[in-house]
């Protein structure tokens, strides 16, 4: 193997690590930049690919059924469609797509998914191992794929990155970026609904690793950047297309209401993390009693239904409910806001915990022995019926184009609507003088004050307003959970609450959406880890303080707040909204 | 009458607790202006640690000279967690944004609540804290007054505790360094002073007083779970705020006057709303009126606002 010069493995033929001190641990393989690099990438793709349509292993009752060849089962079509992109990109690096890759990072990619695709294998073949009571038992697909994975993760190491341009510069048609956008979208649809069907553990893992191993290769690439870029541009499309993907899923169900109920519970969780994105995303006011503003609503959503268990004899329409219930909630944003919000941020935090433990402990007295009875203490309120709205009744399953829909896909849609509303206000609140108050409150409170910004006013409002979208989710969970109970509302709720925001990334909706999928989702499919769930959780909040605070979907302003050093980055944004500004101009 | 003094005896009883935990918040807050969510499961862990000392040295011993040993085990274990903490998880938050360690202190403090119940043996429901002579059994009866022997402990703990953090601060040229420190870190620092051994020095400081808190409660209980520093902590917060943050004094006087204060409203808050069921609401209460009228606390905050 004779090792070249850089100039050869260069498509461009540029040198473009000559300024580059420190090498990163994962560059510094042997033979890098070798001529031999781009075939090997081939060969461990064909390997891979190829790998999967043997056997990978002898019993027919292992990660679904992998023990037919020709035939590849889930777990080896994620291989299929992780080779065919690694093929991609090295096409990209050098070949007929080789327009492509002087955009894109090809070789990092290449280097992600083959080391990915390795983890996978790994994972596979001891998966296969332990569940079937030996090595013996992996047939000989899943020693070529694990080769293969192998030459791939190898090629990507030797491969030196070509010079490529920023993405967030490129001038691209705005058909393209439309279908980008929806190839997008289809892709998440069909990758939820994968991924819900999924029954046992190990191959969920799986899939999560697939995914993981694909979204790292496309975010070290530059391709989110650039979907980042034409999402900002394409708004109205994307939101449009989101909701599509949200509305078309109960459908891709086929009335299996096991899934739909995690989708409600998820789409709560999100809607709810979205009200508080408000007030902590935007305005950077640390609330960690939130939960109690969603337990108001469902308070008052329960005393005001139709329960036999309600001690108000009110009973008012729904929509009356729900206007109830969310000024009710921010009515006690106003009281628990007004006094504290002019104290200094760590107190806000702590007060507004108390304010959540005062809450679930009022609710859990006043059951007529320590207080009126209004609440039952703490049996709560049971037999919430289900909403009935002008003959539509949801707790009935109905028949729509031949595919049926039970109950939670009833809720899911008028949750989905809730959402959509919590988005709408979301998004307009953050482009309104009000939002750029907020960011400058967030920023420096003490400038913002002086520049004029009424800044006591601004934090009343983000805690009023964040209490009033959340009392309005929470009439809606009163009668999807049909009880409801103090200790629904615990401050540990507060604080997953706050960890799908920190975890998906503060102040964009994209992040919160992940963020709730990912903290609601994964106990539900990951129960051999059931006992586990709450240490992981902690250890993963420590974690992502310490090497991502700001997000896996990171607002870029946010992001600079959390990497103040960071030039390169504070200039990138600058240029982009110079050229922003210019383009308008 | 008897009633009220019946009260200050179990509020004194109660405060001393806060106050042991106060301390811990006041100290690092005073350093670092930051709040130490995890440090309820530092007292936590102290009552484990003491637990786990009786278990493996002396079990089945009830005699009194065990008790030194358990607080010695109790405040090992609470400072060694303490300070690997501060080290893993909060020094390199220095310098970030202030949402950032208040994150990870929710974090540390699921994670450690969540560690004890699933690794200290059965844990998972209450354990028994043992009984030690003298300090546990019949209660005192004082001139119609019933005061419990773990009282007149941790109390005395207090008080102890007190008196040599009060030594260490003014007498000591660590503590002398750790004023300096929190008056101003830059200076303190070209003054030749080693901030980080002095921030750890602080975590520490707390997490002895927790650990020697967390043996107290479990002879007052004669019980102990995985939960029991969420509330304690949330409670000693509200004690340091009270006697205003940053100030040591503050703390044990805020500890104090909530106890009592606790005690009061059981007894005198008449009709549905008083009770035992009610009092964390009323301290709750508390805190959030002194943010409101009083936000320097009792004794005045020792903090520079840097917000």
């Amino acid at each position: 193997m004779s090792t070249s010069t850089p100039d050869l493995t260069h498509g461009a033929g540029h040198g473009d690590h000559d300024d580059h001190v420190t090498v990163p641990l994962l560059e510094r393989f042997p033979g890098r930049g070798s001529a031999a690099a781009w075939p090997l990438g081939l060969v461990g793709v064909l390997l891979l690919v190829g790998g999967t349509f043997l056997s990978w292993s002898y019993t027919g009752d292992v990660l679904g059924d992998l023990s037919i060849n020709f035939y590849p089962g889930g777990v080896q079509i994620c291989m299929i469609v992780l080779g065919l992109v690694a093929l991609a990109f090295l096409l990209a690096h050098r070949g007929p797509l080789s327009r492509l890759g002087d955009w894109l990072d090809s070789a990092a990619a290449v280097r992600n998914l083959g080391l990915g695709a390795v983890a996978y294998m790994a994972v596979a073949i001891g998966v296969i191992a332990y569940e079937s009571g030996g090595l013996i038992n992996v047939n000989p697909g899943g020693w070529v794929s694990l080769v293969g994975a192998l030459l791939l993760a190898a090629s990507g190491l030797m491969l030196v990155s070509r010079q490529h341009k920023d993405p967030l510069f490129a001038k691209t048609t705005s058909w393209l970026e439309i279908c980008a956008i929806i190839v997008l979208m289809a892709l998440v649809l069909f990758g939820a609904a994968y991924a819900l069907g999924i029954g046992d553990g190990a191959s969920f893992v799986l899939f999560l690793m697939f995914v993981a191993a694909a979204a790292t290769a496309l975010a070290k690439s530059g391709v989110f950047t650039w979907i980042g870029l034409i999402a900002q541009k394409n708004r109205p499309v994307l939101m449009l297309g989101a909701f599509a993907v949200a509305f078309l899923f109960p459908f891709t169900q086929g009335g299996s209401d096991e899934n739909m109920s995690i989708a409600t519970q998820v789409l709560i969780f999100a809607a709810t993390a979205l009200g508080l994105n408000i007030v902590v995303g935007l305005a950077g006011l640390l609330d960690l009693g939130y939960i109690a503003f969603l337990g108001a609503g469902a308070y008052v959503g329960a005393v005001l239904s139709n329960s036999a268990f309600a001690t108000i004899g009110w009973k008012p329409p729904f929509l009356v409910v729900v206007l109830v219930g969310a000024i009710f909630s921010s009515i006690l944003g106003l009281i628990i806001g007004s006094p504290t919000l002019r104290v200094s941020g760590d107190y806000l935090a702590i007060v507004t915990l108390a304010f959540g433990e005062i809450f679930r402990f009022t609710m859990g007295n006043l059951d007529g022995n320590n207080g009126p009875d209004l609440t039952n203490g703490p049996n709560g309120v049971p037999a919430i019926p289900d909403l009935n709205f002008f003959g539509f009744d949801f707790g009935q399953p109905h028949n729509v184009a031949g595919i049926t829909l039970g109950r939670f896909a009833n809720y899911y849609f008028l949750l989905l609507v809730i959402a959509a509303i919590i988005i709408f206000v979301f998004v307009r609140l953050n482009n309104s003088r009000i939002g750029r108050g907020w960011v400058a409150i967030r920023e420096d409170e003490k400038a913002a004050e002086a520049m004029g910004v009424n800044v006591f006013g601004l934090k009343l409002f983000a805690f009023a307003g964040g209490a009033f979208l959340a009392g309005m989710a929470g009439t809606v969970k009163a009668h999807h959970d049909v009880s409801v109970t103090p200790d629904q509302y615990i401050f540990l709720e507060s604080a997953f609450l706050l960890a799908a925001i920190v975890l998906g990334g503060m102040g964009t909706v994209a992040g919160v959406l992940v963020g709730a999928t990912i903290l609601k989702l994964l106990p539900e499919k990951l129960r051999f880890i059931a006992d586990y769930r709450l240490l992981i959780f902690g250890l993963v909040l420590v974690l992502m303080m310490r090497f991502r605070p700001e997000g896996i979907i990171a607002n870029q302003r946010r992001k600079l707040e959390f990497h103040e050093d960071d030039e390169d980055l504070a200039e990138r944004i600058e240029e982009v909204h110079l050229e922003e500004a210019e383009a308008k101009a | 009458m008897t009633e009220f003094l019946q009260q200050i005896v179990n509020g004194l009883t109660l405060g001393s607790l806060y106050a042991l935990i106060a301390v811990g918040y006041t100290v690092v807050y005073g350093i670092v202006q930051l709040i130490n969510f995890a440090h309820g499961e530092v007292f936590m862990i102290g009552a484990f640690g003491a637990l786990a000392t009786w278990t493996v040295l002396f079990k089945g011993q009830h005699g009194l000279w065990v008790l030194p040993i358990m607080v010695l085990g109790a405040v090992i274990v609470s400072v060694l967690t303490a300070v690997v903490m501060e080290r893993i998880a909060y020094r390199p938050l220095r310098g970030a944004p202030r949402l950032a360690p208040l994150i990870t202190a929710i974090g540390i403090s699921i994670f450690l609540q969540e560690a004890v119940r699933l690794f200290y043996p059965g844990a998972k429901s209450k354990l028994t804290f043992p009984e030690i002579e003298v300090v546990s059994g019949t209660a005192l009866q004082v001139g119609g007054l019933t005061i419990q022997r773990a009282a007149v402990f941790t109390v005395g703990a207090l008080a102890v505790s007190a008196v040599l953090l009060w030594f260490f601060v003014n007498r000591t040229r660590l503590g002398q360094g750790m004023q300096a420190v929190s008056q101003d870190p830059d200076t303190a620092q070209l003054m030749g002073i080693n901030v980080n051994r002095i921030i750890v020095i602080a975590f520490a400081l707390g997490a002895a007083l927790a650990a020697v808190g967390g043996v107290a409660q479990g002879l007052l209980n004669s019980n102990i779970d995985f939960r029991m520093g969420f509330l304690a902590g949330l409670k000693a917060f509200t004690a340091a705020v009270l006697g205003g943050i940053g100030n040591i004094q503050g703390a044990i006087v805020g500890g104090l006057t909530l106890g009592i204060a606790e005690s009061m409203a059981t007894q005198f808050i008449p009709g549905q709303f008083g009770g035992s069921a009610w009092k964390d609401v009323w301290a709750f209460v508390l805190l959030i009126l002194v943010l409101v009228f009083r936000p320097q606390g009792l004794l005045g905050a020792r903090v520079v606002d840097r917000a």
